[in-house]
């Protein structure tokens, strides 16, 4: 049984996250902080296996907490689930020790698989940073710098330009004449062969690549 | 000396000079002027309008350079000053009229950071009430939906996921809105991480943004962050709608006096004698407003390129 800590701001969200999580076999709620420093208190009281973290929050954002968190409990993994769609934020939480980044728009469809890589300890990429980082890899490969070579077949190199340039996966496959399936397959394919599936190596790579400090 | 005496004193100089040479020239007139005599009277007239023309000139002159200065003042390009050359009242003018330009930028400055600080009050308050009222609304439905859509027979569940899906799509909406309004990054992370997703959010197929943010920046007051933000917007919203450029570059760079230097620059066709609009103005007003310098240029190649200096 995974026992996760819940922690936003609006009692609504929280219910809902809630009971789609309690709702699975393998998980279950075991505490609801309304902002970051409430976390902090609960986990300190009894450690979860995991933390789902809003950013938005009073007093102490959830980025702090998870700071705070990765530092008190190293053994805790993190999730961030989240109105901000922003590249940005995607790195900034994992430089603080987060291992996956979810959409709330998006958290019906991927939170509870978000919830089982986080335990596996791999990053649940949000599609905005995967983008992010495919384009930094073509610049880095067009410049000539240091980058994981591993062999990438012609058509993942299709997907992976079109990609940068900003194309949805629906786009791709209508471009393509192949199913959508099919390209999310190439894109993960991209990523597992690029490092990127691995939480410490692209917290590497992003570091090396400038896209976070340090 | 006031203009009044000036000129009537060039006029009395004259009329003295042309007085003396009537009375003391070897000249008479007779009481039927001849042809000669009639012909030297012209010619002494016209040398004293002559005369009186060329020293009313001089005398004016300083008012045709302050009406110069006056037609091509424009207030969102401070700084142009006259010299108060001149005499008397002149000079007077000149200084009374640079006082009052004086006055006049300044007040613009103020009302119009007035403005702008309230504009962006009021999207603050819009974007953060979309973000965590509507939007965290919307997420709890989304939630909801997928519950009971899972408790659903068949027919029904397959309604419920398209609802799902425009709930999806509208909060997606909600949050697109609620970023071009204010970006969140700005306020939590900073500005080389906005300026960072800014690149990221105008780059297509067709265009790429280049960006090169120094990491050693000096720390800049939110206000003038706000700035070099939304002048880097607005270039960048320009380089996609006019330029149809393939490259823009944008560079945030420190300068040596510990300024910092904005520069948006891009390979499209360029101004060509475009006149500046309100996204134009707008940038210039906020430059003016933390005391930058903004310069909107094309080179003689195209290309159109932004550069904003804030000073340390
Ligand atoms: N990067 C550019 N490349 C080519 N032309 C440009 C560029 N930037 C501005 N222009 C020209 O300058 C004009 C004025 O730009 P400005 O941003 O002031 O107004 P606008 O973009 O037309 O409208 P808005 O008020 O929505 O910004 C534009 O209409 C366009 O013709
Ligand atoms: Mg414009």
């Amino acid at each position: 049984m995974i026992r996760i800590l819940l922690a936003d701001d609006h009692a609504l969200v929280r219910r809902g996250v809630r009971l789609i999580l309690d709702s699975e076999p393998d998980l279950e709620v075991i505490g609801e902080a309304a902002d970051g420093s409430e976390a902090l208190a609960l986990a300190a009281a009894d450690p979860p296996d995991l933390a789902v973290l809003d950013i938005a929050m009073p007093r102490m954002t959830g980025l702090q907490a998870a700071r705070e968190l990765s530092r008190s409990h190293p053994d805790l993994r993190i999730l961030i689930l989240t109105m901000y769609d922003n590249e940005q934020f995607f790195f900034e939480a994992l430089r603080v020790g987060a291992a996956g980044y979810v959409l709330k728009s998006a958290a019906d469809r991927d939170l509870v698989e978000a919830c089982h890589a986080a335990m596996r300890d791999e990053p649940f990429l949000y599609p905005g940073a995967e983008t992010a980082l495919i384009r930094e890899y073509l610049e880095r490969a067009r410049t000539g710098a240091d980058i994981p070579d591993r062999a990438v077949t012609e058509r993942e190199e299709e997907v992976l330009k079109l990609v940068a340039e900003g194309h949805s996966t629906k786009d791709i496959a209508e471009l393509l004449y192949i199913s959508v399936k099919t390209v999310e397959r190439h894109r993960s394919n991209i990523l597992a062969k690029l490092g990127l599936k691995d939480r410490q190596e692209l917290t590497r790579y992003a570091i090396r690549a400038g896209l976070i400090e340090p | 000396m006031s203009l009044f005496w000036r000129i009537f004193s060039l006029n009395a100089a004259v009329l003295t000079v042309a007085a003396l040479v009537l009375l003391f020239a070897p000249v008479t007139v007779s009481a039927t002027a001849r042809l000669a005599e009639a012909l030297i009277i012209l010619a002494g007239t016209a040398v004293t309008l002559v005369a009186n023309a060329v020293m009313l000139r001089v005398g004016l002159s300083p008012l045709a350079r302050l009406t110069r200065v006056m037609t091509t003042i424009d207030l969102l390009r401070p700084g142009t000053r006259l010299v108060a050359r001149g005499q008397g009242e002149i000079a007077q003018l000149i200084t009374a009229f640079n006082a009052m330009l004086d006055r006049l930028e300044t007040e613009r400055a103020s009302s119009a950071g007035r403005a702008l600080s309230a504009q962006e009050a009021e999207r603050h308050r819009i974007a953060q009430e979309l973000h965590d009222e509507i939007g965290q609304t919307l997420t709890a439905v989304l939630l909801d939906l997928k519950r009971v859509a899972k408790a659903s027979p068949d027919p029904v569940r397959d309604q419920l996921l398209q609802v799902q899906e425009s709930t999806r799509n509208s909060l997606d909406e909600i949050r697109r809105i609620a970023r071009r309004l204010r970006p969140g990054v700005l306020d939590e992370l900073g500005l080389a991480s906005a300026l960072r997703a800014l690149a990221g959010e105008f780059t297509t197929a067709g265009l790429a943004v280049r960006r090169q943010v120094h990491s050693d920046l000096p720390v800049l007051p939110k206000e003038v962050e706000l700035v070099l933000y939304r002048v880097a917007q607005e270039s960048l919203t320009n380089a996609a709608r006019h330029s149809a450029a393939q490259h823009v570059d944008l560079v945030l760079s420190e300068q040596n006096d510990g300024g910092v230097r904005l520069c948006v620059r891009d390979d499209g066709r360029g101004l060509r004698g475009a006149p500046e609009g309100a996204g134009i103005r707008g940038m210039r007003e906020r430059a003016l407003l933390i005391g930058a310098d903004l310069s909107v240029e094309s080179g003689v190649t195209g290309g159109t390129s932004v550069q904003l200096s804030v000073p340390a």
